[in-house]
């Protein structure tokens, strides 16, 4: 067969064609004059469902689309949102919980006990496989609903509906936190109709929230309009925010500085040093509450919980100049630590005892090294100090670096790091406990509380492999301050029991506090009224712009 | 003809074989468990784990995941992504924008190519030449996410030319950068290829025979010239357009199209065996039947060949 010569031509320019024609679905700038706020977003991970979401991508939409029965305000403090009283009782293990009557959902219906309970039973069933059923684990009746093989629509026996506006929760052991727990988008409300299809409610979530859910382009933008029917203390002044979908952070950047997104809530490692004086976007630096650290875990060699263990973690802490970390590896967008805790949460301090042992003394460290060599001696041909972390994120490289160059220059032995390609493959090694080196660990917080960063990391039933006591440290004496932390009778009092356990870890050091890493956001010129909350996250309630601007 | 056809298309299958099972090999041997890192840094929840590995077959061993894939395949059923999206509808998603972007980058490279690379061929050893030879050199030597992000920010961000990233639904002026981008480095080897070939047919003994009988220069050009040096270049064009679809993963990223290059980018990052495996055998589909296209335009531009 013969074709003839014009084919390729015509092959051409049939392609030609096809690009006008693609031209149709541009530049439809709508002449809409709604103030919507545009914010740098990734894709939701999971479906738009409270109990199933874990991770920022869809997180920051959820927030935004429910309330909770109490919600934070930009400093960590805990007000009632649906609920109108949370009492106490027995010690801290039983709740009465009163609802405000006048809530409702966007379709209409009305926000009830059964909308709490019914959603928290469904989150914590296994056979729902939601990734937040862990956060009920302190509820009476969890362990029941762990083997996979309860209905789907079984009940924690912990919870005991006692009116529409009224229903009581059973933990197992005491808690003066819990409160503080139920603004964590696990303990969202959900309505009826998500049982009737869970997959479908995930693509167009139904809240009671600040805002309303306008539609989902996978992929391209999550829109979120304000919901004029919201009844709590943090009501939208803007009238919508649209989560656009970023895969890199370079171009977001990019779309920043030529006005096209209005928030972004990180910087690219590229602008990290420049952003704060790049004339074509305006930024704000405050601190956060993300604290990064690095771990040695309790049966590494020369580092055992004991006397010698303890010199050396201290010695290799003070060799690390944390000012130069902030300033020289971060570009000023981190805060040298001072606890185990951050500066947004309620019980933060910078004066605790044996807080120096975080601040940068090479006398001090030699001293300490020194004196552990007389316990047990250090081989220089044979030993080193060894940082682990994972290559992937790109600060973490030059941050570890710089770590083992303090350790060699100050102490004189060998430090070097030992990067893994990819956070996976990273976090899978620290948890099969196959690492056998420091290694990079970092927190952040679900709820606005000591007890999140404390208990979750260092306490002994968060270790081999029950929580994210990652080094394995186990300690009774801070073990029991955790518990009677948990048994307090006033915050007071629950913020000093933490602070006596931080002291311990002061000493013990199973993770080194480094830096917090600060809340940053870049926003478009004309963009006014961004602030971050605790979360490090911008109050998007909050922020307006100049619409006859664009 | 006909028969040449049905052959090649039937040898598409044990290729679309091999590379689903190695590529579903080699996600399988990625290391990291993909399940431990949908929890990030927080403590793993067994019993949810278990749960979510058993809805994706993650527990099964990976000969049984293998052959339940390609069984659910046959029934054009791809499965879903982590998130619960079907894979179906997230390749449907994601492949128009990719396709437009490809051939714009196409016909870029194709037209601008063909012509510089003839202009330079016919011209050798002018200053005009010269020129062309070192910008295509130059755009060879640089790779592309330094042309991407010098663009981006030269043309989107300070002189405000043209956007800085595609957004949504892209049409073609969204696309215009990134398609120049993406198709910059081809264009750049086909006016050297086309050049070289240009040159070395000006002086072959049959264009001297046409000049000889008295052809005019045209039709010695158009006819004798251009159509013999045209086959390495269709060549390399065909196989170029397969590699446009799935290489567009660096374009994509930095003009943020989402297009499969991106999710295909994701996918591998989440370790999503089944939306990496369905990505890469589209890919290869489309590179096996731009191939075959390729071989019958042979036959149109050289009639000595032929398909028995």
């Amino acid at each position: 067969m013969r074709l003839p010569a014009k084919v390729l031509a015509a092959v051409v320019c049939a392609a030609t064609v096809i690009m006008p024609l693609g031209a149709c679905g541009s530049s439809s700038e709508s002449s809409q004059q709604d103030m919507i706020i545009s914010y740098y977003a990734s894709e939701p991970q999971n479906p738009l469902i409270p109990g199933d979401t874990n991770e920022t991508g869809g997180g920051h939409v959820i927030d935004m689309l429910f309330s909770g029965l109490v919600g934070y305000d930009k400093d960590g403090n805990s007000v009632n949102e649906v609920a109108k009283s949370i009492t106490a009782q027995d010690n801290n293990t039983v709740y009465d919980i009163v609802l405000n009557d006048d809530w409702t959902f966007d379709d209409g219906t009305p926000v009830t006990a059964e909308s709490f309970t019914k959603a928290w039973s469904y989150t914590a069933n296994a056979t729902n496989a939601q990734m937040e059923a862990s956060f009920f684990a302190p509820i009476e009746g969890y362990d029941d609903l762990q083997n996979g093989d309860a209905p789907s629509d079984a009940q924690l026996s912990g919870l005991d509906v006692i009116s529409d506006y009224e229903f009581t929760v059973t933990l197992s052991a005491p808690s003066a936190s819990f409160p503080i727990m139920l603004g964590c988008n696990a303990f969202y409300p959900l309505p009826e109709s998500f049982y009737d299809d869970p997959a479908a409610y995930g693509e167009h979530p139904i809240g009671n929230g600040p805002y309303k859910f306008a539609s989902w382009s996978h992929n391209q933008d999550i829109l979120v309009t304000r919901n004029d029917d919201y009844r709590g203390n943090f009501p939208a002044h803007n009238d919508g925010i649209d989560f656009v979908i970023y895969t890199d952070v370079d171009t977001a950047y990019a779309d920043v500085q030529a006005g096209n997104l209005d928030l972004l809530d990180t910087v690219p490692s590229s602008s990290a040093v420049t952003f704060q004086y790049d004339p074509t976007v305006q930024s704000v630096n405050n601190p956060g509450s993300v604290i990064q650290t690095y771990t040695i875990p309790s049966d590494t060699p020369h580092f055992g919980d004991d006397e010698e263990g303890h010199l050396r973690r201290q010695a290799i802490s003070m060799a690390i100049n944390r000012e130069t970390l902030c300033d020289k590896i971060k570009g000023g967008t981190a805060t040298p630590a001072t606890d185990f805790l951050s500066p947004t949460v309620p019980g933060y301090s910078d004066s605790l005892e044996g807080s120096d042992v975080l601040t940068y003394n090479p006398d001090k460290a030699r001293e300490l090294w020194a004196e552990a060599n007389a316990i047990f001696p250090w081989d220089d041909a044979n030993d080193v100090v060894k940082f682990s972390y994972n290559s992937d994120n790109s600060s973490a490289k030059s941050l570890f670096e710089a770590v083992s160059h303090f350790v060699t220059n100050t102490l004189g032995v060998r430090a070097e790091t030992n990067p893994i390609s990819t956070f996976s493959e990273f976090r899978q090694e620290v948890t099969d406990r196959q690492l056998k080196t420091a290694f990079r660990t970092g927190w952040q917080p679900d709820y606005p509380s000591a007890d999140n960063y404390l208990v979750q990391l260092y306490d002994s039933a968060a270790a081999d492999g029950n929580g994210s006591n990652d080094g394995d440290y186990k300690n009774a004496d801070f073990d029991a301050l955790m518990d009677k932390a948990a048994s307090a009778t006033s915050t007071a009092e629950a913020i000093s029991y933490y602070q006596q356990g931080e002291e311990i870890l002061l000493r013990d050091l199973p993770a080194t506090p480094l830096y917090y890493d600060n809340a940053v956001v870049v926003s478009a010129i004309g963009v006014q009224n961004v602030d971050t909350n605790w979360k490090n996250v911008p109050v998007l309630q909050d922020v307006t712009k100049d619409v006859s601007r664009k | 003809m006909g028969k040449y056809v049905l052959r090649r298309i039937l040898q598409m299958i044990p290729v679309v074989l091999g590379t689903t099972l190695l590529i579903y090999a080699l996600v399988f041997a990625l290391p990291g468990d993909p399940v431990k890192a949908m929890f990030g840094e927080k403590p793993v929840n067994d019993a949810v784990a278990a749960q979510i590995r058993s809805e994706y077959n993650l527990d099964k061993p990976f000969i049984v995941q293998y052959l339940l894939f390609l069984k659910n395949a046959l029934t054009l059923n791809f499965g879903n992504t982590f998130a619960g999206r079907p894979v179906i509808d997230v390749i449907a998603g994601a492949f128009p924008v990719t396709i437009k972007l490809a051939l714009m980058a196409f016909v870029f490279e194709g037209l601008f190519g063909v012509i510089f690379g003839i202009i330079s061929g016919l011209k050798k050893g002018t200053w005009y030449d010269s020129v062309i030879l070192i910008v295509s050199l130059l755009l060879i030597s640089v790779p592309t996410f330094v042309t991407g992000f010098v663009g981006q920010y030269l043309f989107g961000v300070k002189w405000q030319i043209l956007p800085v990233t595609a957004g949504r639904n892209p049409g073609f002026l969204d696309l215009l950068m990134p398609a120049c981008v993406l198709g910059s480095v081809s264009m750049a080897y086909i006016i050297r290829l086309t050049r070289t070939e240009v040159a070395s047919n000006k002086t072959a003994d049959y264009v001297r025979t046409a000049r000889a009988k008295g052809m005019s220069n045209r039709a010695v050009t158009m006819r004798h010239i251009l159509r013999n040096s045209l086959i390495p270049v269709v060549t390399y064009l065909g196989a170029d357009l397969g590699s446009l679809m799935g290489g567009a993963m660096i374009t994509e990223r930095i003009f943020n199209i989402q297009g499969i290059g991106n999710t295909l980018w994701q996918a591998i990052l989440r370790g999503e065996g089944t939306l990496t495996v369905s990505i890469v055998t589209l890919l290869v589909l489309v590179f096996v039947v731009c191939n075959l296209i390729v071989d019958l335009l042979y036959a149109v531009l050289d009639p000595r060949i032929r398909y028995e």
